[in-house]
């Protein structure tokens, strides 16, 4: 748990997520009501899944973050249950991330066409025009993002520098 | 013979055509993903699948929905998007952040000064920067009076689909006025590109303030005038009244933010649930009502014009004089960190979380477009209405195809 600004934060496991979840949206001291956003995110070495509630009794938004996901297999719990307006948020993660949300009833890619078989928002999803900011890369093809493992861990791919 | 894509002609039933495409196109090509979609694709004895959309005129875009009909009763419905995804966080991600500014411009393409203040607010949070006291007043000036623009359209929007013609032409009278001041301050009528990080581009000019006093001076008449095209109409009256109803319970859990929370009773607005900028120091209201039906949507929206003028009215009264930018060098490398910022844009609450990893690019930038949670509502709230009745319940979400589909 930490502060940053007007933003509080705490990390929980994916294990624990609905239930630190329903606590915060339903007991009488916390009353984080309103589910502001969900977000994947991809630091470079694992999966995060972020969200930011609000409640009327602070003046603080609350960040959870859902880290230490595995990048080749992150599996996290819906909280459709909690709020099911988070359902398409989710669905954008996984169609964006490939997070897969365990629980949810219509988990299919939101953007793009079903038969698309990427994850674009992933690191490792290059754009052709990043060549130019990769010396020695070269050009890859959109489509050819699925690396075998080691690849994924390449040194020269952008990861986050926050802890 | 018969498959999915011919039926027995009506001249002679020996005889088989092809049917147009548009009919079987609801059904996909590939084996269903989930329950939800096998289940919503099994039709039973007298259901019907039609496609709504992407080019349908009252889809306000490219919104495409399949439809499952029995009669002219929806029984339920598959909203299908993605036809305008342009990948803006991955561009973002790709530029420098100034470069972010453009990008995010287009995605809420009818008031975009709220969609281009996401990677601005974001990075001045980031870097802890203080914003000159003009800046702010002069960022509430234009938001305020894009909220209005946005409102008068969505007013005329709103009777289009069921079929009035008149009142988007009054509403585009309204928002033409508005757009050209802002054309005059900005240089642009839509994407004005005018917030930077650490102020906004440029002082207000003489042509600016001569227009904004010219309309000042008949924009409340005017809108009234505009309203009671509608308000007192007794068949749009009769048509929105009780339809749509959305309760309070379920706007919460459907993260609805924006006039369709407000309309169910619920006050909570960005500008003083978390207030940013120089809100806190202005006096206004949050209007809401209770009935949560399309007609208190509609209402709503012209309760908020009212405030936004009056906001207008305070801020041009306090304005300081002073810089309108911070000083900021032209390469900013914002330090590692993370932060979350939201405003109230004509929508709701219009929110954007980013990362930055200490360059001069955005890590992550993920952008939180309140009508892509709001269209979520449909689900839940069209199932039983007539077809005719979806269009109304539609437009009073108020939905902007560009940031839904990012």
């Amino acid at each position: 748990m930490r502060q940053h600004g007007d933003t509080t934060e705490i990390r929980v496991s994916p294990a624990h997520l609905t239930e630190v979840l329903r606590r915060l949206r339903d007991d009488d001291e916390f009353r984080f009501e309103v589910l502001a956003d969900v977000a994947g995110v991809d630091t470079g070495d694992e999966m995060w899944v972020v969200y930011h509630l609000w409640s009327a009794l602070s003046p603080d938004w609350l960040r959870v973050i859902v880290d230490g996901l595995p990048r080749d297999d992150p599996r996290v719990p819906s909280v459709t249950a909690l709020w099911n307006g988070a359902e398409w948020a989710e669905r954008e993660a996984y169609d964006m991330f490939g997070i897969i949300f365990e629980g949810t009833r219509d988990l299919r890619r939101i953007y793009m066409p079903p038969d698309y078989t990427s994850f674009p928002l992933r690191k490792d999803f290059l754009l052709p025009d990043d060549a130019a900011r990769s010396p020695g890369e070269g050009f890859r093809h959109m489509e050819q993002a699925h690396q075998p493992a080691e690849q994924l861990r390449d040194p020269r791919l952008r990861r986050s520098r926050v802890d | 013979m018969a498959d999915r894509n011919n039926v027995r002609s009506l001249d002679d039933p020996n005889i088989w055509v092809d049917t147009p495409a548009t009919i079987f196109d609801a059904v996909p090509p590939y084996p269903p993903r989930t329950e939800r979609e096998a289940e919503f694709y099994h039709l039973r004895d007298g259901e019907l699948l039609i496609n709504l959309g992407p080019q349908h005129p009252s889809t306000h875009g490219v919104l495409r929905v399949v439809l499952k009909i029995d009669g002219e009763r929806v029984v339920d419905l598959d909203p299908v998007l993605g036809y305008l995804h342009r990948g803006v966080e991955k561009i973002c991600e790709n530029g420098d952040w100034h470069h972010a500014i453009s990008n995010c411009d287009p995605l809420e393409y009818v008031a975009s000064l709220f969609s281009e203040a996401m990677p601005v607010l974001v990075a001045e949070k980031l870097l802890g920067l203080e914003v000159p006291r003009r800046a702010e007043y002069i960022r509430v000036l234009t938001w305020e009076l894009n909220r209005i623009a946005s409102h008068a359209l969505y007013t005329g929007w709103q009777a289009l689909d069921m079929g009035g013609l008149t009142p988007i032409l009054y509403g585009f009278i309204e928002r033409d006025e508005i757009v050209e001041m802002l054309a005059a301050l900005t240089g642009q009528r839509m994407l004005f590109n005018y917030l930077r990080i650490g102020g906004v581009n440029g002082d207000l000019n003489h042509d600016f303030l001569s227009r904004l006093g010219d309309w000042m001076s008949h924009a409340g008449t005017q809108l009234e005038a505009n309203a009671q095209l509608l308000n007192e109409n007794e068949i749009f009256v009769r048509r929105m009244r009780g339809l749509g109803i959305v309760d309070r319970e379920a706007a919460l859990r459907t993260c609805l933010s924006g006039p369709v929370l407000r309309a169910t009773g619920i006050p909570y607005d960005v500008r003083r649930a978390h207030p940013y900028s120089v809100y806190p120091e202005i006096e206004f209201d949050i209007p809401t009502r209770a009935e949560g039906d399309c007609y208190a949507r509609f209402m709503l929206h012209l309760d908020e014009v009212r405030e936004s003028i009056r906001i207008i009215d305070q801020v041009l009264h306090e304005m300081p004089d002073g810089p309108v930018m911070a000083k900021v060098p032209r390469l900013i490398r914002i330090p590692p960190g993370r932060a979350f910022i939201a405003v109230e844009s004509p929508r709701g609450q219009y929110a954007c979380y980013g990362m930055s990893d200490g360059s001069d690019q955005p890590f992550r930038l993920r952008i939180h477009d309140p009508s892509f949670f709001n269209l979520q509502i449909m689900n839940s709230m069209l199932p039983g209405n007539l077809i005719a009745d979806m269009m109304a319940i539609f437009a009073s979400l108020d939905p902007i195809m560009g940031g839904i589909d990012k």
